[in-house]
């Protein structure tokens, strides 16, 4: 019985090219565009789920208040990972660790690498696999280092024992190799090619034994049996009782919540990327909902023919449950053929789409999940599709249907025309989100940022590079192709390097505001195009400016009324005076505001070397020339750069990748949608054919006939834009919340939604709507 | 006896008015009868049929069929009845076109779950029978009328029902493919076929045993 149906379903398919191919096609984007959001949401749900003992590794942020408010920091006091592991029951292990790049040299092969400094329990912690040396003793020696193989295969090339090898390191420090490990898989959100004790990490400041400084990321393991609250609840007030007077509180996030649950606010967890992967699964939902409704509008648009059918089957003795069971199998059969179609389309595009989101997914079919996500999408998918026409068409009364009376659907066209109106409502929100998003990226890309970040490009500082400076910086200007060259201890687009406790004139309660400090050279506003507002820059002789400080705008606000010059800052026994007012610029958070800055004229803290390039000269050349100069005189470490624009660019990735995906699913959307529109004005057409036929006869003009076709479409489209726009206001705003410096949502966005929309539509209709208007009424008037 | 209607009558709403589409029927039919109903359009000649068929029902009366009570029963025993007893042939053919002549005829043996070696040697028996086994494989569309009705009523024989109902077998075909098919109706009478047909023309009508008139829903007495 099933080869019966499945029989005639390939018929019927064969027989009705075009309604199959509507079909399949819409259901083809449909699941091919389910599998990508799906692939790339497992992606995203298995990062750091490699690691053995994930279920019982926690990453130990810490709460800190400023101003009366909770923010959550990465970083903690250097002693409190052993203190935790001593008096903690229930901590197994725990390590310090602090992410650093280093230069490697081995013979002539110089490579930079990421790489962290931590404990003996971070390799134990994170099950490192080794495939030379040991776990146990790869941190028996102060000069150790563990490297990954892709490392040791960079630094000594393939199938060779390094295991005790020597590594210069930054031209300078020797480390002897205590350990290969396997590499790391792609899905780790904390990176590292090598591990070297910690005792090395800033030759083992004293400042690093002290609860006052937060610098270290803390790792540690739980045992078995621990119960998470317990230990929790201990390691929120370890702080406070070593360091006394502090309410900073240290706690545990685990690392399986890294990825997609790390938002903090008030100290509290509040999500993450995982609003994104809701929100899209939600989308590839909705997008297979879309191409399962354009099934069932055919379907039953098409009642009439496939009436006949139902009758004559129940003449002869068909039950209803047997008419159900073959349309749902017709469905079923449309639908794989969708899937295969699908896998063929998956196949080119996750290239493309790999691309386009920066992942390496892979379509994986040999994994019984994928194939299982496929199958159950394809069977959801037919049977869905395939059970209201199913229902609907085999309660047909079989005296009805052959006596030719036509069948009653009102009910049936009500439910079509709700469907239509589902379809475009969602088509239309998306357009609306689409220009919404764009439109905010594009309001924060484009705002003030108290800097110009072209032509800057940005170095780390190693080597001679700051004993060098002066010569370095002049060797550079020389070449005509540099206008500005930079020193910072922090990076120009990120926070990091603040603190409280400050006290100055003109302000109250001042200790507990959190201000960024920078290291800076006479150069740097300059160099980054910042405005000095009021006051005098730093002066190229430091001496001089020992006790000079520069601040931001919003520093001389808090410093009160009138003009910040002259006022006194005070840092521990330290005390400055202002010397100038910077204009505000943008660092940290692109969609908030920045803390206020002070500025010290110190280079030799300096890490990041920034040079502002003449936009004159081509990038070819000018980097040919800042290379020859670098090579000069740091001749011990690689040229690596990174264009700060690039840089800034890359903070809007989340974002950016939203607004893609939005736009391609709003594309995808429509034209669903679309498919089934076209199917249903085809139908439509079709069935008033005689009507067409008798007004044409009766003296109707082609374009009164167009718009005899389209007037009822036209309704449908302005219901889903009447529907569409408060969900689309609701969502958007909630959206934008989500940022501090966001876009007024505009109505007009709403009118050309809505005008896309329509025009979309009608396009689609109008193409059934003249053939049908333009038909000879005689073909049609002569059947009968 | 294989039926029997006492004061059977169809009534149903119309725009609020009571319409008796067939009004106090009583008629009893034995096996083996060749009967022709006639009457002009309108006058509850395909209702009856439908009636009789169980594809629709009375509203009023007893409607006995082999012995048992149909108006009492409920669909799924109606539905059973009449799949396992009787056949019914129409005037516009009503095959299924995405099937080939030998699939039609085989549809009401897959819904009456015959197995499947049993199925080939019926279906071949009867294309064998009609002499259409060199159109087995070809769709209803490539065929003329009275090959289309042929099939049609191959497929209402296939279940070797005791009762075929025709409503106007041969309203669609021209005058020699119809007197074929009377002919072929006469010839399953003889083997003991119970045949009811709808027809408006006296020729055909003069093919059965018995002709009952009907006149706006009630039958005219003889």
């Amino acid at each position: 019985m099933i080869k019966n149906y499945i029989k005639i379903a390939f018929r019927g398919l064969l027989k009705n090219k075009g309604y199959s191919f509507l079909n399949i096609f819409g259901l083809t984007i449909g699941i091919t565009c389910a599998s990508l959001i799906f692939l790339w949401v497992e992606d995203e749900m298995n990062f750091n789920t490699d690691f053995a003992k994930q279920d019982q590794i926690y990453y130990v942020p810490t709460n800190q208040k400023y101003d009366g408010e909770w923010r959550t920091f990465y970083s903690t006091p250097g002693p409190l990972a052993q203190d935790m592991k001593n008096e903690i029951p229930g901590v197994v292990r725990a390590t310090r660790s602090c992410s650093e790049e280093r230069t490697f040299t081995v013979g002539d092969h110089t490579i930079n690498k990421k790489g962290r400094y931590a404990d003996q329990d971070f390799l134990e912690i994170f099950n490192l696999s080794f495939i030379e040396g040991t776990a146990k003793d790869a941190f028996n020696n102060p000069e150790a280092i563990v490297i990954t193989k892709e490392t040791a295969e960079l630094l000594y090339g393939e199938n060779t024992k390094v295991l005790g090898k020597i590594i210069k390191v930054n031209n300078n420090d020797n480390y002897r190799i205590s350990g290969v490990i396997e590499n790391l898989p792609k899905n780790v959100s904390f990176p590292f090619d090598w591990v070297a004790p910690f005792e090395r990490y800033r030759g083992g400041a004293e400042w690093m034994t002290e609860y006052g400084s937060n610098f270290s990321d803390t790792f540690v393991e739980l045992s078995p049996e621990a119960s998470f609250e317990t230990v929790d609840a201990g390691i929120r007030k370890i702080i406070g009782k070593k360091s006394e007077g502090s309410d900073t509180q240290a706690f545990l996030h685990s690392i399986k919540d890294w990825h997609l649950r790390s938002k903090f606010e008030g100290g509290k967890k509040v999500g993450g990327r995982i609003t994104y992967v809701r929100l899209f699964t939600i989308i590839a939902i909705i997008i297979l909902l879309i191409a399962c409704i354009n099934f069932m509008n055919l379907s039953t648009a098409r009642s009439e023919k496939k009436a006949n059918e139902v009758g004559v089957r129940k003449a002869m003795g068909s039950t209803r449950y047997s008419l159900i069971i073959q349309f749902v199998s017709e469905a079923l059969t449309m639908a794989f053929f969708a899937a295969i179609a699908s896998i063929i389309l998956l196949v080119v595009l996750i290239p493309q789409f790999n691309l386009l989101i920066e992942k390496e997914l892979i379509l994986g079919l040999t994994n019984p999940l994928h194939l299982g996500a496929l199958l159950g999408i394809t069977i959801i998918c037919g049977v869905l599709a395939g059970l209201y026409p199913a229902f609907y068409l085999s309660s047909f009364k079989p005296v009805e249907v052959l006596k030719g009376i036509k069948a009653t659907n009102g009910s049936a066209s009500f439910i079509r025309k709700g469907l239509v109106v589902g379809q475009f409502t969602i088509s239309i929100v998306f357009i609306i989100c689409t220009i919404l998003v764009y439109q905010q990226i594009q309001h924060v890309k484009n705002r003030e940022l108290g800097y110009e970040k072209d032509q800057l490009i940005s170095m780390k500082v190693n080597g001679t590079i700051i004993n060098k400076f002066s010569v370095i910086r002049q060797d550079l200007i020389n070449t005509g192709a540099v206008k500005g060259v930079a020193l910072s201890n922090s990076k120009l687009l990120s926070g990091g390097n603040n603190g409280s406790g400050l006290t100055w004139q003109g302000g109250t309660n001042t200790e507990d505001i959190l201000i960024s400090f920078r290291y800076i050279n006479s150069d740097f506003l300059n160099t980054m195009g910042m405005q000095l507002l009021e006051g005098r820059d730093f002066s190229d002789h430091i001496a001089k400016d020992s006790t000079s400080v520069m601040i931001t705008e919003s520093f001389a606000k808090l410093m009160g009324e009138g003009s910040a010059i002259g006022k006194k800052v005070h840092r521990g026994d330290d005390s400055y005076e202002v010397t100038g007012v910077v204009k505000d610029y943008l660092y940290g958070d692109m969609y908030g505001t920045s803390d206020p800055v002070l500025f010290f004229n110190y280079h030799n803290f300096a890490r990041h070397l920034y040079i502002k390039t003449d936009a004159q000269v081509s990038t070819n050349d000018m980097l040919a020339k800042v290379e020859k100069v670098l090579k000069k005189h740091n001749p011990a470490f690689p040229f690596e750069y990174t264009f700060v624009d690039e840089i800034f660019n890359k903070k809007f990735k989340n974002e950016q990748l939203v607004g893609k995906l939005s736009q391609l699913f709003a594309l995808l959307a429509i034209l669903i949608s679309c498919l089934g529109l076209f199917g249903l004005a085809a139908y439509t057409a079709e069935q008033r054919s005689k009507e067409i036929g008798v007004r044409k006869v009766l003296g109707a003009s082609v374009t009164g006939i167009v718009k005899l076709l389209s007037k009822d479409f036209l309704k449908l489209v302005l219901i889903s834009i009447v529907v569409a726009t408060p969900i689309a206001w609701y969502g958007m705003n909630n959206w934008l919340q989500d940022f501090a410096y966001r876009i007024e949502i505009n109505w007009w966005i709403f009118i050309i939604a809505g005008i896309m929309a329509i025009l979309i539509a009608m396009t689609t209709v109008s193409f059934q709507a003249i053939k049908a208007a333009i038909a000879n009424p005689v073909d049609s008037l002569k059947t009968e | 006896m294989i039926l029997k209607l006492n004061n059977a009558s169809k009534i149903i709403k119309s725009s609020g008015k009571k319409i008796a589409l067939l009004n106090d029927i009583n008629l009893e039919i034995n096996t083996g009868d060749f009967i022709s109903l006639m009457g002009p359009s309108g006058s509850g000649k395909s209702t009856l049929l439908n009636c009789i068929g169980m594809l629709d029902h009375f509203t009023e009366g007893a409607y006995t069929f082999l012995d048992e009570p149909v108006h009492a029963m409920k669909e799924k025993q109606r539905s059973k009845l009449y799949k396992e007893y009787i056949g019914f042939v129409f005037q516009a053919y009503h095959l299924i076109d995405e099937l080939t002549v030998y699939e039609n005829i085989e549809t009401p043996l897959l819904y009456k779950n015959v197995k499947s070696s049993e199925r080939k040697a019926q279906v071949a028996d009867i294309l064998d029978r009609f002499n259409i086994v060199g159109k087995k494989d070809l769709f209803p569309t490539q065929l003329s009328g009275g090959q289309q009705q042929l099939v049609g009523i191959a497929r209402a024989l296939i279940s070797k029902p005791k009762l075929i109902l025709a409503d106007e077998p041969t309203g669609n075909l021209n005058s020699k493919q119809g007197i074929e098919i009377m002919e072929l109706f006469t010839e399953l009478n003889k083997e003991g076929v119970t045949i009811i047909q709808a027809t408006h023309s006296e020729s055909n009508a003069a093919y059965g045993s018995r002709i009952i008139n009907l006149l706006d829903g009630s039958i005219v007495p003889e």
